[in-house]
């Protein structure tokens, strides 16, 4: 009975700038220093009140060309080309109703989520409303969102942005930082506490997106929780995260022939990393029933390997490192069809 | 040229003599007599037509004056946090800028003006409820932390296996929280009131609910939500007549009515002093005398206690024995402000004025299609306190209070409003809230129609 009403409660802050009060020409403009501050207009004598991002610069800034502002606000070219073109479309609405009426808009055209994934892992904490969002890789391992609310301006905040992230990499969706909310002039509180929905919907499902590749890369089974198995997580916060490996130190050996890819592994291994010790074995069949493993063609199924290396390069490198080490050399065959390497990488000290 | 629409000198109307002792350090405005005298009363303007208490009470309050968004603000969040007159503003900073000196430990003259201060504080609330004693005033940080203290101190003493606690649906979580640890931690049982047909808490139920085993009742006096009021003399007869305890949540009548302890014969009341026109950081626990000598200590520390050995301590008498530390000094200074700035208009003036707003306010809201509005429907028998929760049909109460704040400037609440069992019981996730005080007036009341009829159309445009 207390699943639907436990989300901690808060409102999702929305606030929208009256353009119309601010002398800012580059409004139209996708730059960095759009820092739209409402001005007091020495025609009244009325003070305003304007909410201020922690990120921001404070509100009585009078320049609006000052690029150099104390804070940079990440470059739009980072974004995912959808969410850039998004950015550019509410630049250029500049009346605070149309923005809304915009954002109505999109949350109306979203896809409906299915009842059964409005389960409480995809619940947006610090919402009023009531927010899910769900995650899934499609074949070519880009993250697709589907997201739903029962408040319509949230459903449109959701539906920004899963037309802004959806059909796009990890890596390129943890990238993206909250910067983006102050250049649609939705002027979101981006002070990341617990009553922030917006923010809170962003980090939700780039966490998705992360675990959807951590599970990808685990292999077999779910991640091991004993004091040996290492995962290391990167909270997103302003910076992109590393990539997020999982160390999975339980090395089963199976003598399993390896195929043409697995072979291709353990000679790019060998060649750059010059292993003391190197194990590499193809646990694709566990794997066999994936919708992702069964998409791609032409390589025998071979997606999923366990690859163990021992070896002095990984001297005073972090794992986080190692692994991305290891992840840089098969870079081709992650762009060809291998879905998942499960690492573990050690020094010959350390073994 | 300075955005501000009210300078600080012209604020004469209503700010409260200076009553302490500590005048010569006051910097209060000096009020005439003969204003005080009538202040009261409606004053006629040169239209002849009688000025409200709203109008006049406004221009102590220059928060009130301004614009959010590119629209005057229209504040009607007073449930969640009340605004501060100019002279509770002023005692703060007074006490910061004058006389600022740690109270029960100092023998020099700040100290000891601190102290009086404090302790005339202190005097002032005992006085403002009626209670009989100022000891019987205890300072917390605000009435979550009161209920806590006696939860904690109170409950955890006195609570057995078996023993019944009786709440409603309807209350408060810092009135539901607290009882579910500490049954936790005794073996007590909580048993719920929940409404009737007309949304109020079923007080027959309630009646019947009380046995031998009922210890503790605790209830709110006010709904924040409802709007309605629990009769809480005649709760307190039934409660005795089995030994039970009373526990009365004043937060959203002490600053609204006259809350008299001694007629109400209440054994605890809490109140939060930034609801009535005081800083946020105080409230106050009323306790009677009797029970809070046999209290232990909630927090312990300075201040409570009255020996301190390495092994074992002993401790002061209440209200000290439940004031660990320093206090919020110049908080508690404000709040006897507060208290001396309400009492100058007089609590029953405020309450004759805010039933006539709440009336204004049910009628107008209720007239807009759509609306469900919480709680009882006012008649001659029963009187709303001036707060009306609602919804929109079809209308989530996020996208109501964004639009009336973006587009309006007018401030309400949306959420749970701290009673998720409440919502809960009601079938609905949030509601909007709009709640008023003494310094609103009809015009803000028609302003928030305006702008929520302008609202429900532009959404309703997009269905």
């Amino acid at each position: 009975m207390a699943a639907s009403m436990s989300s901690s409660c808060c409102l999702s802050s929305l606030r929208l700038i009256p353009f119309k009060r601010t002398f800012f020409s580059s409004v139209n403009r996708p730059s960095k220093n759009l820092i739209f501050r409402p001005i007091p207009s020495f025609l009244r004598t009325i003070v305003t009140f304007q909410k201020i991002p922690t990120v921001i610069v404070p509100p009585l800034s009078a320049s609006s060309s000052s690029p150099s502002s104390s804070v940079d606000l990440q470059p739009i070219e980072e974004l995912p080309p959808k969410l850039q073109e998004i950015v550019k479309l509410f630049q250029s609405v500049q009346e605070p109703k149309a923005k809304y009426e915009q954002l109505l808009f999109y949350g109306k055209n979203l896809k409906p989520l299915d009842s059964r994934f409005k389960t409480r892992e995809n619940k947006v904490e610090g919402c009023v409303s009531q927010v899910w969002v769900r995650a899934f890789f499609d074949e070519e391992r880009n993250v697709v969102y589907e997201a739903d609310s029962d408040s319509v301006l949230t459903k449109g905040l959701a539906a920004l942005l899963v037309n802004g992230l959806s059909g796009r990499p990890v890596t390129e969706i943890l990238r993206v930082t909250p910067d983006f909310a102050v250049l649609l002039g939705l002027q979101q509180s981006l002070t990341p506490s617990r009553n922030n929905g917006f923010l809170n919907m962003l980090k939700l499902m780039q966490k998705k997106a992360l675990s959807l590749e951590v599970k990808a890369e685990e292999g077999s089974s779910e991640s091991t929780t004993d004091e040996a198995s290492v995962v290391e997580v990167v909270v997103l916060d302003s910076e992109p995260p590393s990539v997020v490996e999982v160390e999975d130190t339980e090395s089963v050996s199976k003598i399993v022939a390896l195929g043409s890819r697995g072979m291709r592994i353990r000679e790019k291994l060998e060649k750059e990393l010059t292993p003391d010790e190197l194990e590499v074995e193809d646990v694709s069949y566990q794997h066999a029933g994936h919708a992702a493993v069964r998409g791609s063609a032409g390589d025998d199924g071979e997606t999923h390997f366990n690859v163990r290396v021992v070896s002095d390069a990984f001297q005073g490198k972090s794992l986080v490192k190692r692994h991305r080490m290891v992840y840089d050399l098969l870079q081709e065959e992650l762009q060809s069809g291998l879905h998942a390497l499960s690492i573990a990488a050690k020094t010959p000290a350390e073994v | 040229m300075e955005g501000v629409a009210m300078k600080l000198p012209s604020f004469k109307s209503l700010a409260p003599t200076a009553i302490s002792v500590a005048s010569t350090f006051s910097i209060r405005r000096s009020f005439s007599v003969a204003r005080r005298s009538s202040s009261l009363s409606a004053t006629i303007t040169a239209d002849s037509e009688p000025v409200s208490l709203g109008h006049r009470a406004r221009k102590d309050f220059r928060i009130l004056h301004q614009e959010v968004n590119g629209s005057k603000l229209v504040y009607l969040d007073s449930a969640a946090t009340s605004q501060k007159p100019a002279s509770v503003l002023e005692a703060l900073q007074n006490y910061y800028e004058f006389y600022n000196s740690n109270v029960h430990r100092g023998i020099h003259y700040l100290s000891a003006k601190a102290t009086d201060e404090f302790e005339l504080a202190r005097k002032k609330v005992a006085r403002f409820i009626n209670a009989s004693d100022s000891r019987e005033i205890v300072f917390t940080r605000n009435a979550t932390e009161a209920i806590n203290l006696v939860a904690y101190s109170w409950g955890l003493s006195n609570l057995k296996p078996g023993d019944e606690v009786i709440l409603t649906v309807a209350e408060h979580h810092s009135c539901i929280v607290p009882w579910q640890i500490v049954s936790q931690k005794t073996g007590a049982v909580l048993k719920f009131v929940t409404l009737n047909e007309d949304e109020v808490p079923d007080i027959d139920m309630l009646r019947e609910m009380i046995s031998e085993k009922t210890k503790l009742v605790a209830v709110h006096h006010v709904s924040n939500v409802l709007a309605s009021s629990l009769p809480i003399e005649e709760i307190v007869v039934w409660a005795h007549d089995v030994g039970a305890k009373v526990l009365v949540d004043a937060c959203q009548s002490v600053p609204h009515m006259v809350v008299d302890v001694q007629k109400l014969n209440a054994d605890f009341l809490v109140a939060s002093s930034h609801k009535m026109c005081g800083p946020t950081g105080i409230g106050f626990l009323y306790g009677k005398s009797d029970l809070l000598l046999a209290m232990p200590p909630f927090l312990g520390g300075g201040e409570m206690i009255s020996d301190v050995f390495l092994d074992h301590s002993t401790y002061a008498e209440p209200p000290s024995r439940f004031e660990a530390g320093t206090p919020a000094i110049g908080e508690a200074i404000a709040l006897g402000a507060a208290c001396d700035y309400l009492s100058d208009i007089g609590m029953p003036k405020i309450h004759e004025y805010e039933v006539e707003l709440a009336k204004y306010l049910y009628e107008k809201l209720a007239s807009v299609p759509d609306v469900r509005i919480y709680g009882p429907r006012p008649s001659e028998s029963v009187q709303r306190a001036a707060l009306c929760s609602f919804n929109v049909e079809g209308l989530h109460p996020t996208d109501l209070a964004t639009f009336l704040d973006q587009q309006h400037g007018v401030a309400i609440r949306s959420g749970h409003h701290c009673a998720q069992p409440l919502h809960r019981y009601l079938g609905v996730n949030a509601s909007a809230r709009a709640s008023l005080y003494f310094y609103n007036t009809k015009e803000d009341v028609d302003s928030f129609i305006f702008a929520l009829a302008d609202t429900v159309s532009f959404f309703n445009s997009f269905k």
